[in-house]
């Protein structure tokens, strides 16, 4: 069994799993910060932007004005964004069987890996995971493709130019891997193979493995999986939460008895509790808007945005913002909010009640009933004529590169007043509002990451107790930042199995057994003794069928008589005597034992000499060796078969037949 | 004593003879009790007052049918008659004190088992030894014995008693020696030698005390380990209560079990033990003996083997103050220690003789209850602040680092890190419990000397815990207590940069808009007592007030604070506004000019009185008024504040809370005061001298008279008038107080002419409705006034306006004293009366009995 790892990335991993005779591909999730080493794509021209030098090499060797450009201090590339793609060099995409997708935010790499690799296989996720995750996939392909650039940037990467390069661009790894975004086109293809599923559904793959989601409470139809034959078990978890907020809650119990658990999307902020940060976010907010300011919450349109919704929900009264209008931009906007209600029954218990009353599950249904939440799809058109400051704005993308938030940035970014809070744990905010320096705006840090952190996971590891753990190898020492919180790490025994980007795991269990099955007619024939109390064998003659991984034990079939021939008889063709079998034994030689039955019967002369596996009985008279193993006995004994035959027989004396 | 419970008590003492288990309910027979002590308590002699209780203590003694509940009473009951020495040898003479106090019977009888019963006999024992007679009572018939035996009583409450008792004997026993001395040196040598005779006598309990201290203290075996908390908790109380030859026989005679006990190092007796060594030790000369083996005791103690037990210890060396140096150093550096592994500051210097303790604590450190044993350490650091600076083991100073590095280590968001056990991290971090101890360790540190210098530092941290989105409500609070603390003791906050400053004032305004009210409250609050800190020097080197310096006065705190009036949490809408009065109250005492700003509050004041839901705004709301016109030098000059005044009150009193009622009358107050004790407006430079107070009636009654026409106009007679008849005993007390003032000055002076009279509205249907009922009943005693003249009961009603009424007629006519006489009785003071309680008593018998035995029942049914 073994596991490629194809990203480095903890939170949006791409594993495959080769178990049995199954290639099985785990999530596969789009490490986007590369991102962060782009200029942005503006909405409307930006004359800041367009004026920001190019960039040359300090001795005046090296001129690359056209591709890189300098923003107070940091060099970004001039050209549409690309994404680092999982690995695609470490073993053909073509062989893999299925993918499993965890949730929405691990499939954004898909079209890459189903389109143009030859892919086969079947994508599996459950339902609210493909909606949302197509969403946020026609939300990045519509960011990119509404601003278009003709150019593109290759010079930078070549490896001579790159070394001279300043700051992380230099340092960047793969980047000629770097890819464009895909089209709408291969998006609809690479969903069109995917296969609905829902918690707890068993899925029979070839025979060999049954793969099963299970709820992992951290998004809508959020899951972890389990992949189990008969006497194996991997559990596959990635993002998955302990807290209550809108998903069905976490399923632990059916992750009990793993041999080996694969333990991915962790939070990324250990030491952020959702819930401070939520209130923090709420007092910011209230007292940026109450300095008359505006507040840009850069965000996906999915995900963290609802429950964050909801807590503005309870907020908004008694912070005395009743008035102030709230504004979600995104070109999924209104199917996002519309999707979060409908999915019933892959909510929490509390909203899945609500639904009875009937009432939408999610508040934020009379924030826009209530004019208080309205949605637009752009900051053109309807948007521009009802914009009222000062305001709280969520929009896209959380890197700050491209979608509407660019343009808010470059519009509120020079007044003290205004506040951008970060509440996406997933890019770094320093990184992110580089090109947009200098900035008068307050930036303020709220990462809500409701995943495991590790206090939650080693008592849920303590719980289910896998025999073996394999993770990121980010998770086996403390933060950087943090080198003194030896809580901030997996402690485990054993310990964990890291991995990283390109690594190939030898997981550390053996398949020890197999099913097979008897036919009953076979085992009608079977005659069992016992050779101790409770245990009986029987020998088996019988023909082993193989076929879609089911292994089937068969009669042997009877020759068919043979025909007489007229034709010349040919002796060697004779079907052969179908002889008894011979009986099987069992047991050991005692040695006293068998040296005094030698000596009744008339061997005396006997050396006995002591070896590793047992004893060499030299027959010295006889010139004849006897060698007692274990398993096994050996009579060598030159040229004389009645002698032969007689010290087999006095040997078959001390063992059991079958 | 009121004759009427004197002829009823013989009659409930029948019935608790008869029917002792029918009584009203539990605590019937304590407050009778209760009543009985008080009698007693005033001088009167109980059998003088009750002739009866002796029968009903001899009749329930010899005929033991009675129920526990009764025994128990009769017992305390023969102790309190017995306390006298009358008493007592009434008691003797009809023998009934040999038998109420002999164990032996009780026992016979069974009864002895009942916790009621014995815990009966203790207080009956302890209330009767209060003489000398009692006391040879005691000895001779040998009641130690069983009193010992009941040190250690299964029950708590008895064991406890025993204890107390045991205590009081021995006092009794030793004042022979030690009051004798001093007190009797004229008396007849006859009654000296009765007296050494006594104290031999006495000699015997004292010996067999301490033989069964002695005994006792040692620990045998596990079980007896409740026993043995509780002996030493006996012995405690005996070295703390009785005098010093009494106090030295007892050490001397268990020093050495303690030596031993000592030694078996069971955690469990650790603390009982310490307050034992302490007790013993806090009385006694350096140089006597025991003294040095107590010494060595709390040395052993200090060395044990379990960390906590030698933290505990020597936190109790610190708490007792005793007065041996080495000790308390040593105690100190233990102390200190988990401090210093924590944190890496070395706070100790080398020693070898802790290296062991240290090993030993590191380990303890590294696990969960690594909490509790930081902050034993961090409570006691106020205890070492005390000692002086040579016996402590570093300057102060290092101290306030170490705890600065702690808190910051707390911190979930800080990044440090520290030279100490870094395992202590993972469990501290973010951890309340020990945020709170360390903030509360910084308050106190703030007075060490020399701490100044990290000022910058105490300010980053702080700033850092209110910046936190982590910090729990109660640290938060605590932080800003610090900062207050901190501010009032560095009178120079020079070193408070722009950007610290920027950061301090980005994180309260963020806590203003905390989603948790709590946190909201206490932001609020702290601004408003940040303004009662003294002045100090700021960045610029002038001097400026601190929430100037810190905040930037009131352009910041006011803004805030309004916004604050809007919060949906009604404490912070309370806190709100009594942090603007306070905020503004120094603008008012120098009588600036209002702001608009000022007058936007005012009116969202009395909006915040008409309109809030909740009293706590309200009462704030009040208090606000209250502030501004105590601060101002001359409110009748403030033309706002005297256009609210007649507005809060009137709203004010009709409140439906009676504390907004109160504080609405206590504004009234100062409206009254004001107006008669200030020298007129319109004079006024006028110089004050006696005769000026004695002016002319003719001009007295023109100032007063247009004093009690501004009061009228200001709403104050309407107030007083409205409170007086208010269905809230506390409220009606207050206005009828104020009304009793205002009589005093303006009845004596006014005469009785309709040119002086001044007419008041009242306000409201119920409230007319009262005061004229109160006039009616007024009427009907100016007829045997003579003050009252047929005149004045004209002029009462004669007003053109029905709802009108002449204040002075009202003054005088409204019965006031007695008004007052009736409220200041609690509003139970009918059913507490001890008349009542018998009343009950019997009623509950009668209602017990069967139908048709007593009378009373066919009358019941009569009635019915």
């Amino acid at each position: 069994m073994k596991l490629y790892c194809l990203s480095g990335h903890p939170t949006l991993p791409c594993n495959v799993l080769k178990f049995k005779s199954t290639t099985i591909m785990l999530d596969c999730g789009l490490d986007t910060t590369s991102v962060l080493n782009f200029l942005p794509l503006p909405l409307v021209h930006s004359p800041r932007l367009s004026k920001l030098p190019g960039w040359v090499l300090k001795d005046g060797t090296l001129n690359l004005e056209k591709e890189l450009k300098e923003c107070a201090g940091r060099v970004f590339v001039d050209s549409q964004p690309e994404f680092c793609l999982p690995e695609r060099e470490l073993l053909d995409l073509s062989t893999i069987d299925v993918i499993l997708i965890s949730n929405y935010h691990c499939m954004m790499a898909l079209p890459y890996i189903t389109e143009h690799t030859g892919f086969t296989g079947t994508v599996y996720a459950t339902e609210p995971t493909l909606q949302i995750g197509r969403l946020l996939m026609e939300e990045l392909v519509n960011f990119m493709e509404r601003v278009p650039k003709a150019q593109s940037a290759t010079c930078w990467k070549n490896k001579e130019i790159q070394r001279m390069l300043p700051g992380p661009l230099k340092d960047a790894v793969d980047v000629w891997t770097w890819k464009r975004c895909y089209s709408m086109q291969e998006v609809n293809s690479a969903l069109s193979k995917v296969q609905l599923v829902g918690y707890s559904q068993k899925v029979e793959l070839f025979g060999a493995v049954q793969v099963s989601p299970l709820s992992s409470g951290y998004s809508l139809g959020s899951s972890n999986w389990i992949i189990q034959s008969h006497h194996e078990k991997v559990s596959y978890v990635s993002g998955s939460s302990l807290l209550t907020t809108h998903p069905q809650p976490m399923d632990q119990s059916s992750l009990k008895n793993s041999d080996v658990l694969i333990l991915t999307g962790l939070t990324q902020m250990p030491t952020a509790n959702p819930d401070g940060m939520l209130g923090e976010f709420c007092s910011n907010l209230a007292m940026t808007i109450r300095a008359g300011g505006n507040v840009l919450v850069p965000c996906y349109s999915s995900g963290v945005i609802y429950d964050l919704l909801e807590c503005l929900y309870q907020f908004i009264d008694s912070a005395n913002l009743g008035t102030t209008p709230f504004y979600f931009i995104s070109p999924v906007a209104n199917s996002s909010l519309e999707f979060s209600q409908i999915f019933a029954e892959w909510l929490c218990h509390n909203k899945q009640t609500k639904v009875y009353l009937p009432e939408p599950p999610f508040p934020h249904a009379e924030l826009i009933q209530t004019n208080k939440l309205k949605h637009y799809p752009s900051i053109h058109g309807d948007f521009s004529s009802e914009f009222r400051q000062p305001c709280v704005v969520f929009t896209g993308h959380p890197s700050l590169r491209f979608g509407d938030v660019v343009h808010f940035m470059e519009l509120w970014g020079k007044s003290s007043l205004n506040t951008v809070i970060f509440t996406e744990p997933d890019f770094s905010y320093l990184d992110a509002l580089a090109p947009y320096q200098p900035l008068a705006m307050k930036c303020v840090y709220c990462p809500i990451d409701t995943r495991l952190n590790f206090h939650q996971v080693s008592k849920l590891l303590k719980e289910v107790q896998p025999l073996h753990v394999v993770c990121p190898e980010q998770y086996t020492q403390p933060p950087l930042t943090q080198s003194h919180r030896s809580d901030l790490m997996l402690e485990l025994q054993p310990p964990p199995m890291p991995y990283r980007r390109c690594s190939v795991l030898n997981l550390p269990f053996r398949r020890r057994y197999e099913r097979v099955y008897i036919l009953p007619e076979l085992a009608n024939s079977l005659v069992p003794s016992e050779v101790k109390p409770g245990v009986s064998v029987a020998t088996v003659s019988a023909v082993l069928q193989s076929k879609d991984n089911k292994h089937t034990l068969q009669s042997v079939p009877k020759a068919p008589p043979v025909a007489p021939s007229k034709k010349r008889k040919r002796v060697m063709e004779e079907p052969p005597v179908t002889m008894a079998p011979k009986p099987l034994l069992s047991g050991a030689v005692p040695l006293e034992a068998f040296l005094a039955t030698l000596q009744k019967h008339g061997i005396t002369e006997v050396k006995v000499e002591e070896t590793a596996d047992g004893h060499i009985l030299h027959l010295q008279a006889e010139d004849t060796l006897i060698q007692l193993e274990e398993d096994g006995t050996h009579i060598v004994c030159d040229n004389n078969e009645p002698l032969r035959a007689t010290l087999r027989d006095l040997v078959l004396r001390f063992l059991q037949k079958l | 004593m009121d004759s009427q419970c004197v002829s009823i008590l013989p009659r409930v003492c029948g019935v608790l003879l008869v029917s002792g288990s029918s009584l009203p309910d539990d605590t019937s027979l304590e407050k009778l009790l209760d009543w009985f002590t008080t009698i007693a308590q005033t001088g009167t002699s109980l059998l003088e007052a009750c002739p009866c209780l002796v029968d009903f203590v001899s009749k329930v003694a010899f005929n033991y049918t009675s129920g526990s509940s009764i025994l128990s009473f009769t017992l305390k009951l023969t102790g309190l008659i017995g306390a006298s020495e009358d008493g007592f040898k009434v008691l003797k003479e009809c023998s009934v004190l040999k038998l109420v106090f002999n164990p032996q019977h009780w026992q016979e009888a069974g009864l002895w088992e009942d916790p009621c019963l014995r815990i009966g006999w203790i207080q009956g024992l302890k209330m009767i030894l209060k003489h000398s007679e009692a006391l040879s009572f005691f000895a001779q018939a040998d009641l130690i014995e069983p009193l010992l035996q009941l040190q250690t009583d299964s029950s708590l409450f008895v064991a406890s008693a025993a204890n107390q008792t045991l205590a009081q004997v021995l006092l009794l026993c030793q004042s022979p020696s030690s009051v004798g001395h001093n007190g009797s040196k004229n008396r007849d040598l006859e009654h000296n030698s009765a007296s050494m005779e006594t104290t031999q006598n006495y000699s015997g309990i004292i010996t067999k005390v301490s033989d069964y201290l002695n005994k006792s203290v040692v620990l045998k075996e596990i079980s007896q380990l409740p026993g043995s908390q509780q002996i030493l908790r006996l012995l405690a109380l005996l070295l703390v209560r009785v005098g010093p030859p009494l106090r030295d026989t007892l050490l001397l005679a268990v020093i050495n079990s303690l030596e031993e006990l000592v030694t078996t190092s069971c955690s469990q007796l650790t603390v009982p033990l310490l307050d034992v060594i302490l007790a013993a030790n806090s009385g006694l000369r350096d140089d006597c003996v025991p003294k040095q083996r107590l010494i060595r005791l709390l040395w052993v103690m200090l060395n044990m083997k379990k960390p906590v037990d030698v933290m505990q210890a020597a936190a109790a060396v610190l708490r007792s103050h005793q007065s041996d140096p080495a000790l308390s150093a040593h105690s100190a550096r233990v102390l200190l220690l988990p401090l210093d592994i924590v944190t890496g500051v070395s706070l100790l210097d080398e020693n070898s003789t802790e290296e062991e303790l240290r090993i030993l604590i590191t380990e303890q450190l590294k696990r969960k209850s690594c909490i509790s044993m930081i902050c034993v350490c961090l409570s006691n650091i106020p205890q070492i602040t005390l000692m002086a600076s040579d016996c402590l083991p570093c300057p102060q100073r290092l101290i306030v680092t170490a705890v600065l590095l702690l808190l910051r280590l707390c911190c979930v968001d800080s990044s440090s890190s520290s030279a100490g056990c870094v395992e202590v991290v993972r469990f501290i971090t973010g951890n309340s419990k020990v945020q709170k101890c360390a903030l509360e360790a910084l308050l106190v540190l703030s007075k060490s000397p020399g701490v100044k210098m990290v000022l910058v530092e105490v300010f980053k941290v702080l700033t850092e815990y209110l910046n936190s989105h982590s910090s729990d409500p109660s640290v938060l609070q605590k932080s800003y207590q610090a900062v207050i603390k901190w501010v009032r003791v560095c009178p120079d906050l020079s070193c408070i940069t722009d950007q610290l400053r920027e950061g301090f004032i980005q994180a309260v305004r963020k806590r203003a808009c905390d989603t948790r009210w709590e946190a909201r409250d206490s932001t609020v609050e702290f601004l408003g007592h940040l303004v009662g800190a003294p002045s100090c020097w700021a960045f610029t080197e002038q001097e400026m007030e601190p929430s100037d310096v810190l905040l930037g006065g009131c352009s910041f705190t006011v803004p805030l604070l309004k916004e604050a009036l809007q919060d949906p949490e009604s404490y912070v809408r309370a806190s709100s506004i009594s942090a603007l009065a306070q905020t503004l109250t120094p603008s008012w005492q120098d009588g600036t000019a209002l702001t608009q700003e000022q007058e936007d509050i005012v009116t969202q004041l009395q909006e915040v009185l008409f309109q809030d839901s909740e009293g706590f705004a309200r009462r704030a709301a009040v208090k606000y008024f209250i502030a501004w016109f105590s601060a101002c030098s001359s409110p009748s000059s403030c033309w706002l504040l005297m256009q609210s005044v007649p507005t809060v009150l009137s709203q004010g009193v009709a409140d439906l809370d009676w504390e907004v009622k109160l504080h609405t009358l206590e504004l009234a107050e100062l409206v009254l005061d004001r107006a008669f004790s200030d020298p007129s407006p319109s004079h006024p430079y006028a110089v004050m001298s006696d005769q000026d107070h004695r002016l002319p009636i003719a001009g007295q009654q023109s100032d007063l008279l247009s004093s009690l026409k501004n009061l009228v106009d200001w709403g104050v007679v309407s107030a007083l008038l409205c409170g007086v008849v208010d269905c809230d005993r506390p409220v009606a007390l207050k206005a009828c107080q104020l009304l009793l003032k205002l009589r005093g000055i303006v009845c004596p002076v006014m005469d009785n002419t309709a040119d002086t009279r001044v007419f008041c509205q009242l306000a409201g249907a119920s409230v007319m409705q009262q005061v004229r009922k109160i006039q009616e009943m007024g009427k009907d005693t100016c007829v045997v006034s003579e003050a009252c003249s047929e005149a004045d009961k004209e002029g009462i009603c004669a007003s053109v306006d029905p709802e009108c009424v002449s204040v002075c007629e009202v003054l005088r006519v409204l019965d006031l004293d007695e008004k007052l006489s009736i409220l200041t009785q609690s509003s139970d003071h009918i059913y507490n009366s001890p008349l009542s309680l018998l009343q009950d008593i019997l009623t509950a018998a009668a209602a017990s009995s069967p139908p048709g035995q007593d009378p009373r029942q066919e009358l019941v049914m009569d009635c019915y």
